[in-house]
């Protein structure tokens, strides 16, 4: 029956990653910010405390704690620094595109050398125009940003494949928009030897959908903090005899930005559940996208409205909160490529459309 | 976490699909054709009742059965079935409607037995109705007006009443007046004022926009007499009235109920816009797919926040902000469906006898019923910001 709660095992665990968000990633994200890195020591918990590998196969070191899991832990340290979230996983959503494409063999091949390497980073794009040109085994081309500044492993994905690069990798560092913990630079390949590709459209996708999860679940994160912090400081400050707070124009916009941000959540804990039982999930998963991109728009402009013109110094994080949402919203093909993926069967479907699980079979 | 209904409730949805297919979505069209509700002695009443549809939640026994187990999450997933093909139509379906809470709540084991005991019978379709709002008072219900006044051992009620769900073939209506309405809420008092009350007349069935296989009756209490045995919570009123009320604030089920309602609605204007987009060859134009990917991305949005609220109301955890939230979310989601359904609909649209159309006239009112939107957002605002009540 219809139940919301998550088994003790992953509660703990999202316990432990909003202890390590709160104590250790929100205090220093201005300082990481400006020196595009995160300290070795924190690294070092992060892997400690078994965050760094919750999904991956028992083989691999991992937990084997499947969507769910992810996207709880994901979504406390988006609200920590969702820079630093992506700095101190070292596969990320990239070892999606491996396990689906290439199965374990590509995981324990091109995945592990990189958990055993401190600060390692594999850097997942999708090329879908494609930027990057293949000339018989090496690619050629820029790819505009990714948010690192070192990259041990590239794993592109297009439409109908996916491949992995390893050596010839230039990067030219930017200041970039957001995201900065995590570096930013211009991919620039000459000749850079593809290590292993494979070719299969529904691995492709299912490798897709899992990463645009894995972001969703970040920007839920960043959404929460936003409303939380914009929030308390609405009942701080004071205007015209009481706090801002309690002027209802600003009573009722929180309010929806906080009914924004738990439904966000909900769609991402609805596709990662569906994940969980072995259901592909490509549309619930592109839709979370969408939908976590869409209310980002709504809810951190409005965060830090609420903070005048405080909100737009950077003393208050809540413009970092814009642009680090903005910014989670570009990777993966962006917004525009999940809505295509989102409303793709649409114009296939015969009967009704089902919004849960399963649904059509109800009789 | 499990995100799917239970077999048991899977299959209720399922009657519940049936029923809508073959009687349900007719019988809205009709009355929406008609522009009136669905008559009382309409035989899809009674075999709503032989279907064992109707009853009471009021199972008779003396302790744990003074409530039958709480099932708020199927009871939503019906609701959200059955209001996907007629939320007018599922609203005129007999039983006690919103007259069984207060009775169960606030009434004694004597009274439940007795307004309550009937819906057991089986015997013919029997409603409940329930009347707080009046001409001046809506969503501010401390400023209600119909008064009540002692008068030996019985009550004489005076007053206005509007848009009363099936009040004017109700067995009985739940009645809310005032001893003194300078306390506001505080001077409230319920009755249950049955059908042929002397003083219990002119009733009205308003005409709606939409919505209308149900009626929502207005009516008025002039001297209207009333035993003393029909107030509700006789002894200790204001004691027990707080637990009822509190228990409606803490644990609700009501606003994800209607909220779920609204889902189906948006439902249903998704499939129909899907069908006539479909039919049209409009599916291959990216505008108008992304457009109806959005709606069913926002219905399932709405509807999880609904499940979530229930879930929790079952629990009986608090979930005053999470009812509102869905409750505030669903239906400008199910609205926002309806009204692209027409603009794809096109001048199709402009004819008034597409379902899109009714669906769009009906969509309006689920931001009203149960709390408007602004309501909702007040609750929410004193839960997450501790809104004053009265801010100046």
């Amino acid at each position: 029956m219809i139940d919301f709660a998550a088994s003790s095992e992953v509660t703990l665990l999202q316990q432990t990653a909003r202890a390590l968000a709160h104590d250790r990633l929100a205090p220093a994200e201005r300082r990481r910010e400006a020196e595009r890195s995160v300290d070795p020591a924190l690294r070092a918990l992060f892997e400690e405390v078994g965050l760094a590998r919750l999904e991956l196969p028992e083989a691999l070191g991992g937990a084997a704690l499947g969507a769910l899991a992810r996207a709880l832990v994901l979504e406390e340290l988006g609200a920590g620094d969702p820079g630093a979230a992506l700095a101190l996983d070292p596969l990320g959503p990239a070892a999606y595109v491996l396990e689906e494409l290439g199965g374990h063999e590509a995981l324990c091949t091109y995945g592990a050398p990189l958990l055993a390497k401190p600060g390692a980073r594999a850097v997942l794009i999708h090329d879908r125009r494609p930027q990057l040109r293949d000339r018989g085994g090496s690619v050629r081309g820029r790819f505009p940003w990714v948010p690192s500044d070192r990259v041990d492993l590239l794993v592109v994905l297009e439409m109908e494949r996916g491949y992995v690069v390893r050596e010839g990798i230039e990067l030219e560092p930017l200041r970039g928009a957001g995201l900065r913990a995590a570096g930013a630079s211009e991919l620039r390949l000459e000749n850079a030897p593809i290590a292993e590709s494979w070719v299969s459209t529904p691995a492709t996708r299912r490798a897709h959908a899992r990463a645009r999860l894995y972001v969703a679940s970040l920007l839920v994160g960043v959404l929460r903090r936003a409303c939380e912090y914009s929030r308390d400081y609405a009942l701080e400050r004071e205007a015209f005899g009481r706090p801002i707070a309690h002027h209802q124009a600003l009573a009722f916009l929180i309010a929806d930005m906080a009914t924004a941000v738990d439904g966000c959540r909900l769609l991402v804990h609805d596709a990662a559940w569906r994940l969980d039982q072995g259901d592909a999930a490509l549309e619930p998963c592109a839709a979370a996208f969408v939908e976590c991109s869409e209310q980002a728009l709504f809810v951190t402009p409005n965060a830090l409205q609420l903070l005048g013109g405080h909100g737009f110094m950077q003393d208050h994080p809540v413009e970092k909160f814009m642009r680090d949402a903005r910014s989670l919203s570009l990777l993966l093909g962006g917004v525009d490529a999940a809505r295509e993926e989102s409303g793709r069967d649409l114009g296939e479907l015969r009967g009704p459309v089902a919004l849960g699980l399963g649904e059509t079979s109800w009789t | 976490m499990d995100l799917t209904p239970d077999e048991p409730t899977r299959e209720r949805v399922g009657r519940a699909r049936s029923l809508g297919r073959e009687w349900v979505r007719p019988l809205g069209l009709e009355a929406d054709r008609m522009g009136r509700p669905t008559p009382p002695d309409h035989p899809f009443f009674a075999q709503l009742v032989e279907l064992g549809l109707g009853g009471t939640r009021w199972t008779g026994g003396p302790e744990a059965g003074e409530r039958g187990p709480g099932n708020a999450r199927a009871t939503l997933c019906v609701a959200e079935e059955l209001s996907y093909w007629d939320r007018g139509v599922a609203v005129s379906f007999p039983g006690p409607g919103l007259g069984e809470p207060p009775i169960l709540s606030l009434g004694s084991d004597e009274q439940r037995e007795r307004f309550l005991a009937p819906f057991r019978k089986r015997d013919r379709p029997r409603w409940g109705a329930f009347a707080m709002t009046e001409p001046g008072a809506g969503s501010d219900v401390a400023g209600i007006r119909t008064s009540a006044r002692r008068e030996g051992d019985d009550w004489i009620l005076d007053g206005d009443k509007s848009f009363a769900a099936n009040a004017s073939r109700a067995d009985w209506i739940v009645v809310w007046a005032t001893v003194d309405a300078s306390r506001g809420r505080e001077g409230h008092r319920a009755f249950v004022v049955e059908r042929g009350a002397p003083g219990l007349g002119d009733f009205k069935v308003e005409r709606k926009m939409g919505l209308k296989a149900y009626e929502s009756t207005s009516f008025s209490l002039r001297q209207c007499r009333v035993p003393g045995a029909n107030l509700l919570g006789g002894r200790e009123p204001a004691a027990l009235r707080a637990g009822f009320e509190g228990a409606m604030k803490s644990f609700n089920a009501t606003r994800p109920t209607i909220a779920a309602m609204a889902v189906g609605m948006g439902r249903a204007a998704l499939d129909e816009s899907l069908a006539f987009a479909r039919t049209e060859g409009l599916l291959g134009d990216v505008r108008v797919r992304d457009r109806l990917e959005r709606i069913r991305r926002r219905l399932r949005v709405a509807r999880l926040l609904c499940w979530r609220a229930a879930w929790l109301a079952d629990h009986r955890q608090p979930n005053v902000l999470e009812a509102s939230m869905s409750k505030a979310l669903a239906p400008g989601v199910t609205f926002e469906a309806a009204a692209l359904g027409m603009e794809l609909l096109g001048a199709v649209g402009g004819r008034g006898d597409h379902l899109i159309e009714k669906l769009f006239r009906d969509a309006k009112a689920m931001d009203i019923v149960e709390g408007t939107g602004q309501i909702q957002r007040l609750l929410m605002a004193r839960k997450l910001v501790g809104l004053p009540r009265d801010p100046s």
